[in-house]
């Protein structure tokens, strides 16, 4: 149960880090808000879309053998990639969850 | 020449993607299924759905289906060709190795032996002659199953994607290596045209023109699971290089190889032998609670995945024990071999070295024999992510072609999209079609397998016919209605499949998912749901061109018609 609820954290992670490292795209950014974004605010999102990633891969270190857990890590990039990928280009102001005003001023 | 590197490596992208990406789609697609191989398995034999069993007792059960196990109709013709004279009468021949292999996925256990005989060879190198036998048990009952009921998820789905069952001197082992290579090439080259590989990481633009939105979803299929593509080709080379396509050990160093082969034998401890004396053989029962009180002792309790037992009835045979995988990326591991006369252990396998270690973890991860289903998903998901890579380049290489080789009167877009439609919808109604008739079929004819397989093969056929009837339009720059046509049949297959499942065996997905749970056939059922929305789903998306097309047809028409009269 213990190692199901790191997977879980990795892939929350994995995906949450993707949405932040869309995010500090301009083009991107531009295709969830309708303000632009400052510098200082798309840095921020995209240190915290790396750090994310590296606390996902201790999420899935944690859950699994290391040599089982770097073939979980990379695998859920892609998948949270993809994801994001997709929401962006369907419904990409879904991604407004993922970026609170606390965060980013202009979100 | 070219002018810039971008441009060559773009050429070589394209060309070679495109010759072997047929090949490659094969690879992929049948891949992503092998993930699921067993559970494909259980769907297609039912009398083999029930709870996967670990490796049974060999003094109660596996001894005596030993006894019965007799050379295979298949590797006899194929021996007799090897050798000189006649072979011995199958019933006369004695076993002289044996082995069982199970899974954490296996309800029923794979078996096999050789069977000794007298003939020379006739080609002097062929030294290691044998008949081989195998089967399939039933490892509750000890029953055999039918040879007749094909494992269509690893006899035939799996094989499909390394070789293609393509056989004759190992040709499809070699189209799938020359493919692999190619993939690592394209992967390369892929990367060095790619003009924004990170600003458009997360970019698909569905509602653009359909040359970019398939570059697009061509791009980020091809680069969000670009390590697991690079992993996966390589890797495939790594598995058969040291014996398909580098066989030195068996050719010019074959001598060095028969001599490593006896030192090892007197440094393990391992007879490599006869010795021409006979003796019993002591209970394996008792060495392999002993190996799994080793394993124990060693902090990794497990299971047996893999027994192996050589110069049976003699002196010098030995039993090799190995622990499941099942919770790492390695198959088996931390042999432990006894001496079959007595029991005792000869020599307990020592922690790998680095090489073999860095060898276990890359076969192993393309082989995933591991219990991590979280992780086998994502493995079907990377296997996706290549099929559409592949499946829209070719739609790519369409696109970008057709309005010019219309006006040139060319054939040749209309070639590579009736070839598209036939490797990519063509591919899944096949394997749907196969599973179809396997629900249809009765369960006791004669060579249903052979059926089966017949059944697959003439529908792909099929399915490139009618590509290449429908792919007309494509000769005029418009869109091949045998796209959408195909979509409709997987769609129905589909949806077929799962509704023939129920009526036949009586496993709806209401009994496999909540009254009397059974994963196996409930993840293939509901998959094939899933196939059957997403191809209905793409045939009515699919409807949008060819409607606007023929609005576009019937305006030019009137055009015509119109300026006729002035």
């Amino acid at each position: 149960m213990t190692e199901a609820m790191w997977l879980i954290a990795a892939m929350m992670t994995a995906l949450l880090s993707m949405g932040w490292l869309a995010l500090s795209y301009e083009s991107h950014w531009q295709q969830v808000f309708p303000k632009s974004a400052s510098k200082p605010e798309l840095k921020r999102l995209k240190a915290a879309g790396w750090a994310g990633l590296l606390v996902s891969a201790v999420c899935s270190l944690v859950a699994d053998h290391p040599s089982m857990a770097v073939l979980v890590w990379v695998m859920l990039l892609a998948l949270a990639s993809m994801t994001i990928a997709m929401i962006l280009s369907r419904r990409p102001t879904l991604l407004r969850m993922i970026c609170p005003p606390f965060f980013v001023a202009n979100a | 020449m070219f002018n810039s590197l971008r441009m060559s490596m773009g050429w070589v992208h394209t060309w070679m993607g495109l010759v072997l990406g047929f090949v490659l789609m094969i690879c992929f697609f049948f891949g992503a299924l092998s993930v699921f191989d067993r559970e494909i398995d259980r769907w297609a034999i039912p009398d083999t759905r029930f709870e996967p069993q670990p490796m049974p007792s060999f003094d109660e059960v596996l001894k005596p289906v030993f006894e019965q196990l007799k050379p295979h109709p298949l590797d006899m013709a194929a021996t007799a060709e090897r050798v000189i004279g006649p072979l011995p009468d199958p019933a006369t021949m004695k076993l002289e190795s044996v082995y069982a292999y199970t899974t954490h996925r296996d309800p029923v256990l794979r078996i096999g032996g050789e069977f000794g005989i007298p003939n020379q060879p006739k080609d002097p190198a062929d030294d290691h002659l044998h008949v081989h036998g195998w089967a399939t048990v039933n490892p509750t009952t000890g029953e055999t199953l039918s040879s007749d009921a094909l494992k269509i998820g690893s006899e035939w789905f799996y094989p499909m994607h390394f070789n293609l069952h393509l056989t004759w001197k190992m040709l499809g082992y070699w189209i799938v290596g020359l493919a692999a290579l190619v993939m690592l090439a394209a992967l390369v080259t892929g990367v060095i045209i790619h003009r924004k590989l990170f600003s458009e990481f997360f970019t698909f633009r569905p509602w653009k023109h359909v040359l970019r939105s398939s570059l697009d979803l061509h791009n980020i299929t091809g680069v969000v699971a670009l390590p697991f593509h690079f992993f996966f080709a390589f890797t495939a080379l790594v598995i058969f290089a040291s014996n398909v396509y580098l066989p030195l050990s068996y050719t010019m160093l074959k001598s060095l190889h028969d001599q490593h082969e006896q030192l090892e034998a007197e440094r393990t401890g391992l007879p490599h032998d006869k010795s021409g004396v006979a003796a019993q053989m002591a209970s394996v029962d008792a060495m392999v609670a002993e190996a799994k009180r080793r394993w124990a002792e060693r902090d990794m309790p497990g299971e047996v995945g893999y027994l192996f037992i050589d110069h049976l009835g003699d002196e010098n045979s030995y039993v090799s024990i190995y622990r499941a995988g099942s919770d790492r990326v390695a198959l088996v591991g931390e042999g432990i071999h006894f001496k079959a006369s007595t029991g005792e252990v000869i020599r307990e396998q020592p922690p790998r070295s680095v090489v073999s270690s860095i060898n276990e973890f890359l076969t192993g991860l393309h082989l995933q024999h591991f219990e991590h289903w979280m992780l086998r998903w994502l493995y079907v998901f990377g296997g996706l992510m290549g099929s559409i890579c592949i499946a829209t380049g070719f739609v790519l290489f369409v696109e970008k072609r057709k309005a010019k080789h219309a006006k040139a009167c060319s054939q040749g877009s209309r070639i590579v999209d009736a070839l598209a439609v036939t490797t990519v919808t063509g591919m899944v109604m096949a394997a749907l079609g196969m599973l179809v008739a396997n629900r249809l079929l009765p369960v006791d004819l004669v060579g249903k397998g052979q059926w089966e397989q017949n059944i697959f093969w003439s529908i792909w056929a099929l399915a490139f016919l009618h590509a290449a009837w429908r792919s007309s339009p494509v000769a005029k720059a418009r869109h091949n209605p045998a796209w959408r046509d195909q979509s409709l049949l997987i769609g129905m297959l589909s949806l077929a499949a799962v509704v023939l499942n129920w009526i036949t065996t009586g496993d709806h997905l209401i009994k496999t998912v909540f009254t009397d749970t059974y994963w196996a056939v409930a993840g293939v059922d509901l998959s094939l749901l899933a196939t059957s929305l997403i191809a209905f789903y793409a045939a009515a998306k699919l409807r949008a061109p060819v409607v606007e097309q023929k609005k576009t047809d019937t305006a030019l028409n009137r055009n015509k018609q119109v300026n006729a009269y002035d």
